[in-house]
């Protein structure tokens, strides 16, 4: 699902772009975030809690509740929601706290 | 709250909880604890939790082995139903200039002396202990395994819980206004909430030492200087021991949630017992481990924070009673490390208070080293 009309905001689309969750190629539009576009393609669960290991998804959408984390070009610990997609991204669900190394 | 006490312990910190325990075990009745914030709110809450024996100067590397002895066993002793998630995964000193590296060797003398196992390391040793240190702008290494960290809430909290068992009686949000003193005797502690009559008054306010020592005319050369405290996003396990330079300025390590918890000192700081964050901190912080630790200068700091070191001129603790004033004591100047020094803290004020046999005898730690001018000088402090 994507916001086609907004009261408010405008949402201008870019072009279309290719980029991969998980090993598959997925689609999405230059100028929304990675969360956006994975959205929009059906995916909800964009991680595990730390302890109990529940799904975590989109929730607050400003960068600031750290439920979209994902691995993002091998960076972990990436908010999707406020991280612009760019063609040929390597998205990929996090496992864990993150590895840097 | 009560209107006697027979001793009363300012200051709600490991210290003050450490003596208030120790006092209680070995059957003093009726002890009062002052706390102008809540239990752990000053020093030993902001503190950067690590604890070590690689100290320079014999009387710090004495204090440091015993306190670590402590804390093998603090649940135990402490009866703590929690844990204070004590951790021996090592400090891991590095130095970037020769002076320092004789200085490592130095320190390590006189640490063997005491019987703590630390060892130089080559630069290789090094980063095999921590792979992505910048071994390229560095001139040597000292290792102690021994050393570690724990939790500094958690460990004040186990003897705060023994004392009250004990009977000591805390009172939090309450502020000390003055302390009465007759014929150069202590009679008495003032505080916002009611008057208590006492003969012992325990200062052990580590921060705000000074202004508690001024109530009392009792001159103390000490000051307070803040020191700030950076917190990263967890990631899983990537480092062991603790890194500390010297001369570099830092020291971080990786807390058991899979944060980096690392600070620095500034001696260019206001004396003023600010506790305010500065910008000014995380931009030095983070050169300094971008050169140092790369790898980890990827991470993003999500809080820091600011506490106070309470500084002596040689950079050692005072513990001892006031000469002018009968009946005060006081366990201060820390020079930073009052949050590992706490469970001796407590034994050697207790012995020094009831005149029993000192376990370690500190008596070079007392207030009068200051105006002979021999002073041992601790070289080893971030």
């Amino acid at each position: 699902m994507r916001i086609e009309e907004h009261p408010i905001l405008d949402f201008k689309r870019g072009k279309k772009i290719k980029f991969t969750f998980n090993g598959q190629e997925a689609e999405g539009y230059e100028g929304e975030t990675i969360a956006a576009a994975l959205h929009a393609a059906g995916v909800k669960v964009l991680g595990k809690s730390l302890f109990l290991h529940r799904p975590r998804g989109f929730y607050c959408a400003i960068g600031n509740c750290s439920s979209c984390l994902m691995v993002v070009d091998g960076v972990p610990n990436v908010k999707t929601c406020v991280t612009d997609l760019q063609e040929g991204m390597e998205v990929e669900t996090q496992v864990g706290k993150g590895v840097i190394i | 709250m009560k209107n006697s006490a027979e001793i009363v312990i300012i200051g709600g910190g490991i210290s003050g909880c450490s003596i208030a325990y120790n006092l209680a075990k070995k059957g003093v009745k009726n002890i009062v604890v002052i706390e102008k914030n809540y239990i752990c709110s000053g020093s030993t809450g902001r503190c950067g939790a690590g604890v070590r024996m690689q100290w320079g100067t014999e009387m710090n590397c004495k204090i440091a082995k015993k306190s670590i002895e402590f804390f093998e066993n603090a649940n135990e002793i402490l009866e703590y139903k929690r844990d204070v998630e004590f951790k021996q995964s090592g400090y891991l000193l590095v130095a970037d200039t020769d002076k320092e590296v004789e200085q490592f060797k130095k320190n390590i003398e006189v640490q063997h002396a005491c019987g703590i196992p630390s060892r130089m390391l080559t630069l290789q040793e090094a980063k095999e202990i921590v792979p992505y240190l910048n071994t390229d702008i560095l001139k040597g290494a000292a290792f102690c395994e021994k050393d570690g960290f724990l939790n500094p809430f958690k460990t004040t909290d186990a003897f705060y819980q023994a004392a009250k068992r004990l009977g000591v009686e805390f009172y939090t949000f309450t502020e000390v206004t003055d302390i009465k003193v007759d014929h150069g005797k202590v009679i008495g502690v003032e505080t916002n909430k009611g008057n208590i009559s006492t003969n012992i008054v325990v200062n052990a306010t580590n921060g705000w030492s000074k202004q508690l020592c001024e109530m009392v005319g009792v001159d103390v050369p000490v000051y307070s200087e803040r020191h700030q405290i950076m917190v990263t996003e967890p990631v899983e396990p990537l480092q062991g021991p603790m890194v500390m330079s010297f001369g570099l300025n830092f020291y971080i390590q990786q807390s058991l949630d899979g944060s980096f918890i690392g600070g620095r000192g500034d001696a260019n700081e206001p004396r003023d017992l600010r506790m305010t964050s500065s910008w000014h901190f995380l931009e030095e912080m983070a050169k300094t481990i971008d050169l140092v630790l790369p790898t980890i200068s990827k991470l993003r700091v999500i809080r820091q924070w600011a506490g106070l070191y309470n500084m002596t001129p040689d950079k050692q603790p005072i513990y001892d009673k006031a000469d002018n004033v009968e009946g005060y004591y006081i366990a201060i100047g820390y020079s930073g490390h009052g949050f590992m020094f706490g469970p001796i803290t407590g034994v050697v004020m207790s012995e020094m208070i009831l005149g029993e046999e000192p376990t370690i005898d500190v008596s070079m730690l007392n207030l009068n080293r200051f105006k002979t001018g021999k002073l041992l000088l601790e070289p080893s402090v971030v």
